[in-house]
């Protein structure tokens, strides 16, 4: 097994390298059989990341504790769920993982239909090959999985507990499809300019790529933010922390990416902008894990801290130094566009906004991530840049961003005249004055919030209007229902309207976070058996403290009864649990939703009069904000998917004769 | 007389001295507003890398002591800016969880918005480059739009018709 298992690395390592330099050499002598070799290279290529995943997951499976790694990250009592998701608990293994999706999307797109025939598809490869040569290196010479101990211990150290939460089986695995999906847009981007040839078709098949990196990202950072909501007990759900930062930049860039390139599908402008946003979003999923392995900066996402994230930072600067030099040859050929704006007041010019505000956002997540770094090499102080400077640096922009996707749909392309605008905003405007004006008036009055919800109040109503003017307008010519037009609407204008649904799941989940942050209320009391705590309309009756064993583990929990004004709502248990193999417990929190709030409540501490200490707490609107995730996911799949109608990928016959 | 006043003050000692007590030590709730306000300054030092209001008494002894020190000053009546000066005057900027708005710290929270604005001046000049490029054009087309109506019309209704047949 030993062999086996470092012999897919090692093969895996060689494979890529062949392949590469043959594609490389076939492009360069316009052999098609050469190329074939190197696609064929490329199925041996994910088999061979495809065996050496099986081989961990056996291995973690049957509890060889021979193996480094099933060691360090499971033992044998752990669940067989989790021993297997153990796989990407460590650098070794989520690196594994990694380069497995890598060989997957490979494959995908060099065996998919649309490519058949493209002269971009061995670029695309080549390019792909690059990063898997880059990744087999480091799973056969940095990171390794498969590394024997020399003494076999009896049982491994386990899994922290942390880990071992439903959410954390799918976090990492969305989270890499999103990262290394943004290695797809990046290679077609530098296949195009290589080619000299950034067509429609470049840009339909680079906008679904990063659709799907993109909707793969909100994903895993969606369910980070749910995993850290249950599992951590601080009630919270995103505290800035520099690996979140990490997935959030190349989120920003990406959103930026697939709303400017609308410019360049109607206008054929912005191109080197659009290649340079796909560029940094792809250079920001390995700054990203060059900061997350490094150990450079405190997170709590602790990787072990070994020289990794140095290759990725050297990995990094070469990608990005290579792709600007190929956009910089290639900049004239992508300057001469037919540049033709007509108007400030237009739907070209809230894109320009838009992606000034997303990017200006990424900056400013940046440079809070790395200021401890600059700090500290300028006067040698290390500063914490925690939660408070986050939140007030990025409110106000994001704030801006949501105005302007309030406003932009109904933006006229070209020129919006005085007379649209009137008609387009008046009723929006005046919703929005008066839902502001009720707020003050019924008692909410922090600035954000107002403005907040001001701001959400004008979205919903354009987008309404938006959807209704569809309607009315494909009624007067076919006379049909209107849910059978809306229905029809849809799905002849899928990314249209996917995209329209998306802003409303951002709508909804920044009333979430309007309502979590600004309204919660969280108290901690000591109270003996018996005993009530009070908090908003809760009541809160603590019944019971026992103690019972679930495996090799101890869990104290407490009953509580919980009443919302004097209406008892259940009795709930919230839980310590103290591991066998692990020093740190962990609370299982309770957690008692409402479409209005969640009320939250963690065991804390006790004595052994029975006295118990609770941390209770009321987060208004969270179940907004999940259900606006879920519309992101229904709004990202609707754009994607492949309807009978319309969004027909043009085959590509390409320019002039090419190796495919 | 005397006694009477003597009396009198006694018992203002007695109704009163349950207070003064209790504002010697004030319970103050460790997840209150008016405690987060303050402890959410400083970060916990023990590891865990959370500010000192979110890190648990149960698992961290640091902050249990940070917590009692932050409360004892709160008693005192000390404002969060005092406490937070007192801070770090001790251990310096590396114990608050945000940056000083003070010297080099300062670009921290400016540097985002000077960038933003500078991005900003330049997507401004871009348009109206753009559209000053473009309004030569719109003035000569101006002149030729005096094309009549009935051609648009006709023109209006064949569009309608083939988009009929896509519907």
């Amino acid at each position: 097994m030993y062999l086996f298992a470092n012999a897919t690395i090692y093969i895996g390592l060689a494979i890529a390298i062949y392949s590469l330099l043959i594609i490389t050499l076939g492009i360069s002598t316009k052999n098609q059989k050469l190329v074939d070799s190197g696609k064929g290279g490329m199925i041996a290529l994910f088999v061979c990341a495809a065996m050496a995943m099986i081989s961990l997951f056996y291995l973690l499976a049957t509890s060889q504790f021979q193996y480094e790694y099933v060691t360090d990250y499971t033992s044998s009592e752990l669940p067989i769920i989790y021993k297997l998701t153990a796989l990407w608990a460590g650098n070794a293994g989520s690196l594994l993982l990694w380069t497995f999706f890598l060989t997957l999307y490979m494959i995908m797109i060099a065996y998919s239909r649309k490519m058949k025939g493209n002269p971009m598809v061995p670029y695309i490869s080549a390019i792909l090959m690059v990063n898997a040569v880059f990744f087999f290196f480091i799973l056969g010479f940095v990171a390794k999985p498969f590394v024997l101990m020399d003494t076999v211990p009896t049982e491994g150290k386990g899994l922290n507990p942390m880990l071992q939460n439903p959410g954390m089986i799918i976090h990492p695995v969305t989270l890499y499809l999103g990262y290394v999906g943004l290695a797809v847009p990046f290679a077609f981007a530098m296949a195009a300019l290589i080619l000299k040839n950034v067509d429609d078709f470049w840009i339909k098949m680079t906008r679904r790529w990063t659709i799907v990196a993109w909707l793969f990202l909100s994903l895993g950072n969606i369910f980070g933010g749910q995993w850290a909501y249950v599992e951590l007990g601080w009630g919270g759900y995103w505290a800035w922390d520099p690996v979140e930062n990490a997935s959030f930049m190349p989120w920003l860039t990406a959103t930026a990416f697939l709303h400017s390139v609308m410019i360049q599908e109607r206008k054929n402008m912005l191109k080197v902008w659009n290649i340079s946003l796909i560029i940094i979003s792809y250079a920001m999923t390995l700054f990203g894990t060059f900061l997350v392995r490094s150990g450079v900066l405190t997170s709590v996402h602790a990787f072990a801290n070994s020289n990794l994230g140095l290759y990725f930072l050297i990995f990094m600067g070469v990608a990005v130094i290579l792709s600007l030099y190929i956009l910089m040859s290639r900049y004239n050929l992508l300057k001469r566009s037919a540049g033709e704006f007509n108007s400030f007041i237009s739907k070209e010019s809230s894109f320009l906004v838009n992606n000034l505000l997303l990017v200006g956002a990424a900056f400013a997540v940046f440079w809070g991530t790395i200021f401890p770094l600059v700090s500290e090499a300028v006067r040698g102080t290390k500063v914490t840049v925690g939660m408070p400077f986050f939140n007030k640096v990025e409110a106000p922009i994001l704030l801006s961003m949501m105005f302007v996707m309030a406003v932009c749909p109904l933006l006229a392309w070209q020129k919006s005249t005085v007379k649209n605008l009137r008609r387009n905003f008046m009723i929006p405007a005046i919703l929005a004055i008066i839902g502001m004006t009720l707020m003050v008036v019924l008692g909410i009055q922090k600035a954000w919030a107002v403005i907040g919800y001001g701001v959400i109040i004008l979205l919903l109503a354009t987008h309404f209007l938006e959807f209704y003017r569809g309607v009315k307008a494909r009624r007067k010519m076919t006379k049909e229902t209107p849910v059978v037009a809306l229905y029809r609407l849809m799905i002849r204008n899928r990314r249209r309207y996917g995209g329209y649904i998306v802003h409303l799941g951002i709508a909804f989940i920044t009333m979430g976070i309007i309502g979590s942050q600004n309204y919660d209320v969280e108290t901690m009391k000591t109270v003996g058996l018996g005993q009530s705590i009070e908090l908003r309309d809760y009541r809160i009756n603590y019944d019971r403290l026992d103690q019972k064993k679930e495996g090799i583990n101890d869990i104290v929990y407490a009953d509580v009864t919980v009443f919302r004004n004097g209406k008892k709502l259940g009795t709930f248990q919230p839980e310590k649990v103290f591991y066998g193999n692990w020093e740190q417990p962990s609370s299982e929190v309770a957690i008692i939703s409402s479409v209005k709030e969640d009320l939250y409540i963690v065991l804390s501490a006790w004595e052994d009069n029975g006295k118990a200490t609770f941390v209770v707490k009321v987060n208004p609107m969270m179940d907004w904000l999940w259900f606006g995730s879920f519309m992101i996911v229904i709004g990202a799949l609707f754009a994607l998917w492949n309807g009978k109608y319309g969004n027909v990928t043009p085959r590509y016959t390409g320019v002039r004769k090419e190796v495919s | 007389m005397r006694m009477k006043l003597y009396l009198g003050l006694l018992l203002i000692v007695i109704i009163f001295q349950g207070s003064f007590i209790r504002a010697e030590a004030k319970e103050i709730d460790y997840k209150s507003a008016e405690f987060k306000a303050v402890a959410q300054q400083f970060a916990c030092t023990c590891g865990c890398g959370q500010d000192h209001y979110e890190c648990d008494p149960n698992t961290c002894n640091l902050t249990t002591e940070f917590k009692k020190d932050l409360v004892e000053m709160m008693n005192k009546g000390w404002e969060k800016d005092k406490i937070r000066q007192y801070y770090v005057n001790i251990y310096g900027e590396e114990i608050l969880t945000s940056p000083e708005k003070s010297g080099f710290s300062l670009t921290a929270w400016v540097l985002p918005f000077v960038v933003l604005g500078l991005a900003a001046a330049a997507v401004f000049i871009i348009i109206r480059k753009w559209v000053k490029k473009n309004g030569n054009d719109v003035l000569l087309t101006e002149y030729q739009s005096t094309d009549d109506e009935v051609e648009q019309e006709i023109l209006s209704s064949m569009i309608d018709e083939e988009r009929k047949k896509y519907l």
